[in-house]
């Protein structure tokens, strides 16, 4: 067993190219993946930010001008002022860019709207009318209207109030005080414990699925498999030889995603945490660690069984990698569903045994410094458990004549 | 000692294959009852066109393959219930099985020695002697997928021996290779007869047979029709050399099946 063990880690790290798409590929990709996330969000946030808005404003109240200079909001638009007799065709003209694009916001007061507002004084008198058109598809249509809405209307709302009632405490009739009490650790994790359960689940198994398939299917169709069983060995040695070579090496290509992934985060963070306002912080502590780390292995473990297992079944390489497809789904819908439990009603401690599902809850446990010790051991012991009945099968199918030597 | 006691492989037939063999039956008898003695010293050909039922027999012999009826025993070890002993014993080469194109000669010479648990010195030992013997040592440090069909087969053969092994069995030796490679070949199993190993090899080159084995079963259709030194095949058929006894016998034989 050891012997095989050896052969299967001198395999890959005699040669370049599997080091390179093992080890280093891996790293790359994250940081560029992440790193151009991360560069696109703040880009876009950015961009939104520093865009001057086109904007059209009829029948401008007196003043505006003024509100506009004074708040700012002349800085952030470029501001064309409309007669009340601008013509039809003008006003559509403006709709129309807007739908293209063109042109940010337009905004139409009502004809002398500061002296109809300044006018009301019994219920049933009119109330003048600002309208706003935008394109929500648009963003920086959409921006224009929330800076709008913002920097004028909401002070010139509040300067009409003020000089019709004089005192607007009189409007209000009692305040409303929110306290949060939350668990920071919960709070801060909530959006990595979306996503990373998914993430680990799902690179776990990328990173073992080449490996695997190459070593079972792959030995296979070269002819190299059968020179092996045909070694005083037992089958079952070999099989464990192969399963513990190939549960290292996934391991480590594991660690270079985990790696990658922890340093390259910030990279995307820092688009999202500053500009979109996603709490990120997480800090596990020694034990929590030695959960993820036990979970992960537990999980590589079951991964490097079952596709030893699908991969014996096939004649060929290819053929292997058509039967891995379905379990690939199988991974990728399981670590897509705890994206959607996170926050929801708390799962059974059954459903942690169940296997790679359970690790994804027990990833988002760990995260959000929520995973009971009984929760943690279900997961493991979940996983150890279904990894050693397919080991089981996998040397069954070790003996048979008829898939191993396609007989 | 190699002892085939009435073996019978029987393979199932899927749609597939049935079409493949232009055949209505559902199951393949690719050995059908057959029964031999190899002895220790002596060179053992199995004779027999493609499909005959050869090859089936020698991977029996060699644990890959568990007979459907009948035993084989090889050194004392039944095939079936001590086949990790039986491949203790055992060399087996065949074109179908392969060397791991990733690593080196010299890396799976010591990776097999060691899976059949020899120390660093007798694999060392053995390294130099085979090595030498097939001028491998020029390039048992390459890649097995960077050399030549000739350097794989040379490499193969002695990764097969690596061991010691007390039985040799090579399905069809020198398929493919040079006259130069061949030549080798035939040498080597030459000599291991002369030191005492039992050879048994499976061929359908004639002239092979004639000049290496000591005594030859002819298979056809699954079954051994004849067995004998080539004196003794030539005396039954009639035939004026090994070839024209072959074809005669697979006249008779291959035609009474039909």
């Amino acid at each position: 067993m050891k012997d095989i063990f050896k052969k299967e880690i001198f395999r890959v790290f005699s040669d370049k190219k599997m080091i390179f798409s093992l080890f280093i590929l891996p790293a790359v990709l994250m940081f560029g993946i992440y790193g151009l996330m991360g560069m696109l969000v703040k880009g876009m946030v950015s961009d939104v930010e520093e865009h001057v808005s086109t904007v059209y404003v009829q029948n401008a109240p007196d003043g505006f001008a003024t509100l506009a200079g004074q708040n700012g909001y002349a800085d952030t638009a470029e501001i064309t002022y409309l007669n009340a007799d601008a013509s039809a065709e003008k006003l559509a003209g403006i709709k129309d860019e807007i739908l293209a694009g063109g042109v940010d916001l337009f905004v139409i007061f009502d004809k002398e709207f500061l002296a109809k507002a300044g006018a009301y004084t019994n219920a049933g008198d009119p109330i003048p009318s600002v309208t706003v058109f935008y394109n929500s598809t648009q963003n920086y249509s959409s921006a224009a209207r929330g800076n709008f809405n913002n920097m004028i209307l909401a002070p010139l709302q509040t300067s009409l109030l003020q000089s019709r009632f004089g005192n607007l405490d009189l409007l209000t009739v009692f305040d409303t005080k929110e306290e949060l009490i939350v668990n920071e650790d919960k709070a801060n994790g909530e959006f990595l414990a979306m996503m990373l359960p998914y993430l680990i689940t799902f690179l776990l198994f990328a990173s073992a699925m080449g490996l695997c398939v190459d070593a079972i299917a792959g030995e296979k169709e070269r002819g190299t498999m059968a020179s092996m069983l045909l070694s005083p060995v037992k089958r079952s040695s070999i099989v464990f030889g192969k399963l513990f070579g190939l549960s290292v090496l996934s391991s480590l290509s594991s660690i270079v995603y985990a790696v990658s992934m922890i340093f390259a985060m910030p990279m995307m963070m820092g688009g999202m945490e500053e500009e979109a306002g996603l709490p990120m912080n997480i800090s596990l502590s020694p034990l929590q660690m030695v959960e993820l780390l036990a979970v992960m292995v537990s999980l590589i473990l079951l991964y490097v069984a079952a596709l030893c297992l699908v991969s014996v079944f096939a004649k060929n390489a290819k053929e292997a990698n058509a039967y891995v497809m379905p379990l690939y789904m199988i991974v990728l819908v399981l670590g897509i569903t705890t994206m959607f439990s996170a926050g929801g009603s708390a799962p059974s401690q059954a459903t942690y045994a169940i296997p790679v599902y359970g690790t994804a809850l027990s990833i988002q446990g760990i995260v959000t410094n929520e995973l009971s010790l009984m929760q943690f051991g279900c997961s493991v012991l979940g996983n150890i458990v279904c990894t050693l009945i397919i080991v089981a099968a996998v040397v069954k199918v070790f003996n048979n004549e008829k898939i191993m030597l396609n007989a | 000692m190699i002892e085939i006691k009435n073996l019978t492989k029987v393979y199932k037939l899927n749609k597939k294959k049935m079409a493949e063999l232009k055949t209505k039956e559902t199951v393949k008898r690719a050995a059908d009852n057959i029964s031999l003695v190899a002895k220790p010293g002596e060179i053992y050909g199995l004779l027999g066109p493609n499909g005959a039922g050869k090859t089936t027999t020698l991977r029996c012999v060699a644990t890959l393959l568990k007979p459907t009826e009948g035993s084989v025993s090889v050194c004392g070890f039944d095939t079936v219930k001590e086949s990790e002993k039986v491949r203790e014993c055992i060399g087996f080469l065949t074109n179908e099985i392969k060397l791991d194109p990733h690593f080196t000669p010299k890396y799976l010479f010591g990776f097999f020695g060691r899976l059949h648990g020899l120390d660093d010195a007798t694999i060392e030992k053995r390294r130099k002697e085979l090595f030498e013997y097939f001028d491998i040592t020029d390039f048992e440090n390459k890649k097995i997928e960077e050399l030549s069909t000739g350097m794989k087969q040379k490499a193969a053969i002695a990764v097969s021996l690596v061991h010691d092994p007390k039985v040799v069995i090579f399905d069809e030796p020198t398929n493919g290779l040079d006259i130069i490679t061949a030549r080798n070949v035939t040498d080597l199993l030459l000599k291991l007869r002369d030191e005492g190993k039992l050879v048994i090899i499976s061929t359908h080159i004639m002239s092979e047979a004639e000049k290496l084995c000591d005594r030859v079963g002819i298979i056809i259709d699954g079954k051994k029709v004849e067995e004998g030194t080539l004196d003794e095949l030539l005396a039954h058929t009639g035939a004026k050399d090994l070839e024209d006894a072959f074809f005669n016998l697979y006249k008779a034989h291959h035609k009474e099946e039909k």
